[in-house]
């Protein structure tokens, strides 16, 4: 009996302990500067979001493509990007490149936008904004959505060529890019 | 007249012979409240006696013990009260009672030469006619004329066999019970001061450790909820907001899991602590029932 008493306590006190379980502070949203600064990555930074997906065969990959910016006054703005994406080619096609609404200027109308595809697994991406009211863009904002059909299962990333991204502001200054963050896409 | 009626303050005055009839006895009796029959009874165990109520003897039953040499502190008194009543003792009882239990102190003095020669002291809880009892056993075993019928009474109900007494409430008891329910031991104990300081502390504690868990559950619900949907957004304000929303919850749920915790560790501390008090307070048997006289304890009153 006394020992079925202690037993109890112990059950009562690991319940009291264990029920009150500490969640991993766990913030990672490519969008976020915060999460990307706390993993390395400065801004402006060249991200795909969702950082993860898995898809069957018959569903289409839709990844978006984001520029973010810090939200704080060291940011330069920007008026152009090119934008290079390899993607694997071993299960995924591409099917259609949409562009963002970010680089759209204020009649929401599209001042440039333009793509090339190598047929393999390259993809160059420009865009320029010609806004009659400002010269340049500032902040965080989605780029282009990149639309691929699975061709078969398979497990890998879409990534930015980081090297031969470029952005530019109006005067053609290059603004640098310190970082970017790949898409697992995951077709099972 | 008031005062007499307050605390029932009588003299009895008697002479006594005893049965060795060369010793002659002055009782003086000093009770701080009434006893019913206490002349007759003493009249129909010590034969021959007279009475007569003086409240002029106070001075003898003072705290002797206040006084450089007790033994020798009433001499004049004595010899004088032993030349007037032509006896050749004094007994002075006097009965005080606190609570449940009395205390009889009585005292003999030797008329010639006015010395204190023999001092009882006898602290008893009360039993029925007890006190009537005691000062006749005290007597009787003064002057010489014990009857057995007061010692088995006195044995008939303090001294009963220690196969026969049975102890239905133990320490043990008062601990299981508090480990239970705390405050319940110490009821059980009579410790009512005790059981309400027990039961509240730990109803408090217990209840602070709800509060705190149903807070930190709200919070954890919430920072999961908001990180959620901050993984499900590209929009930067949200993606901002949402943020800004679980990491409050985050530190919420951090402060009153831990809050918690440790209102839930005094709690069981304090359970445990009740548990062991109720076991050093808990019933137990009285192992001596005469004790230590403390002149200064008592209620001195009459």
């Amino acid at each position: 009996m006394k020992c079925h008493r202690g037993q109890l306590i112990i059950i009562l006190a690991c319940l009291v302990v264990y029920s009150c379980t500490i969640f991993e502070k766990d913030f990672d949203n490519p969008v976020d500067f915060e999460a990307n600064e706390e993993k390395g990555i400065g801004a402006p930074t060249l991200v795909f979001y969702p950082k993860s997906q898995t898809k069957t065969t018959s569903d289409s990959v839709v990844v978006g493509s984001f520029i973010v910016f810090k939200d704080d006054s060291s940011m330069e703005d920007f008026s152009g990007v090119h934008l290079q994406i390899i993607f694997p080619d071993s299960y995924l096609e591409l099917d259609t490149i949409k562009p963002g609404l970010f680089i759209t200027d204020t009649s929401n109308s599209m001042p440039l936008f333009t793509y090339t595809f190598d047929s393999v697994n390259t993809i160059d991406i420009y865009a320029y904004f010609l806004d009659t009211l400002k010269p340049d863009l500032l902040g965080t904002g989605h780029l282009a959505d990149l639309v691929f059909n699975p061709t078969s299962t398979g497990s890998d990333s879409v990534s930015y060529h980081l090297n031969a991204c470029e952005m530019i502001d109006h005067e053609d200054n290059v603004i640098v890019l310190k970082g970017d963050r790949g898409a697992e896409v995951i077709v099972q | 007249m008031k005062k007499i009626l307050q605390y029932f303050l009588f003299f009895f005055l008697g002479s006594l012979y005893s049965a060795n009839l060369e010793s002659t006895f002055l009782v003086l009796n000093h009770f701080d409240k009434f006893l019913p029959n206490a002349d007759s009874s003493l009249i129909e165990n010590f034969s021959n006696s007279s009475f007569e109520f003086d409240s002029t003897f106070n001075i003898l039953f003072e705290d002797i013990d206040n006084h450089e040499n007790p033994a020798s502190s009433y001499m004049n008194t004595i010899k004088e009260l032993g030349a007037k009543h032509k006896v050749n003792f004094i007994l002075c009882n006097q009965i005080k009672h606190v609570n449940d239990r009395f205390m009889l102190e009585g005292q003999l003095f030797n008329t010639r030469s006015g010395g204190l020669i023999y001092r009882r002291k006898i602290d008893l809880t009360n039993y029925i006619n007890g006190q009537i009892n005691e000062l006749s056993m005290w007597v009787g075993n003064v002057t010489g004329s014990v009857n057995d019928e007061w010692q088995k009474n006195r044995e008939s109900i303090l001294f009963r066999g220690s196969e026969d007494i049975e102890y239905k409430k133990t320490p043990m008891g008062a601990a299981m019970r508090s480990l239970v329910a705390p405050g319940w031991g110490q009821v059980y104990s009579d410790k009512k001061v005790s059981a309400g300081v027990w039961a509240g502390t730990e109803s408090t504690l217990s209840l602070a450790v709800l509060i705190s868990f149903l807070k930190y559950d709200v919070a954890a619900k919430s920072y999961k909820s908001n990180l959620k949907l901050y993984n499900e957004t590209d929009d930067e304000k949200e993606v901002a907001k949402y943020r800004a929303s679980a990491e409050n919850n985050w530190d919420d749920h951090v402060t009153f899991s831990a809050l918690a915790i440790a209102f839930a560790g005094a709690t069981g501390t304090g359970w445990v602590a009740n548990s062991i008090h109720a076991w050093i307070v808990g019933p137990r048997a009285y192992k001596n029932l005469y004790q230590k006289w403390d002149p200064k304890s008592p209620n001195t009153t009459g």
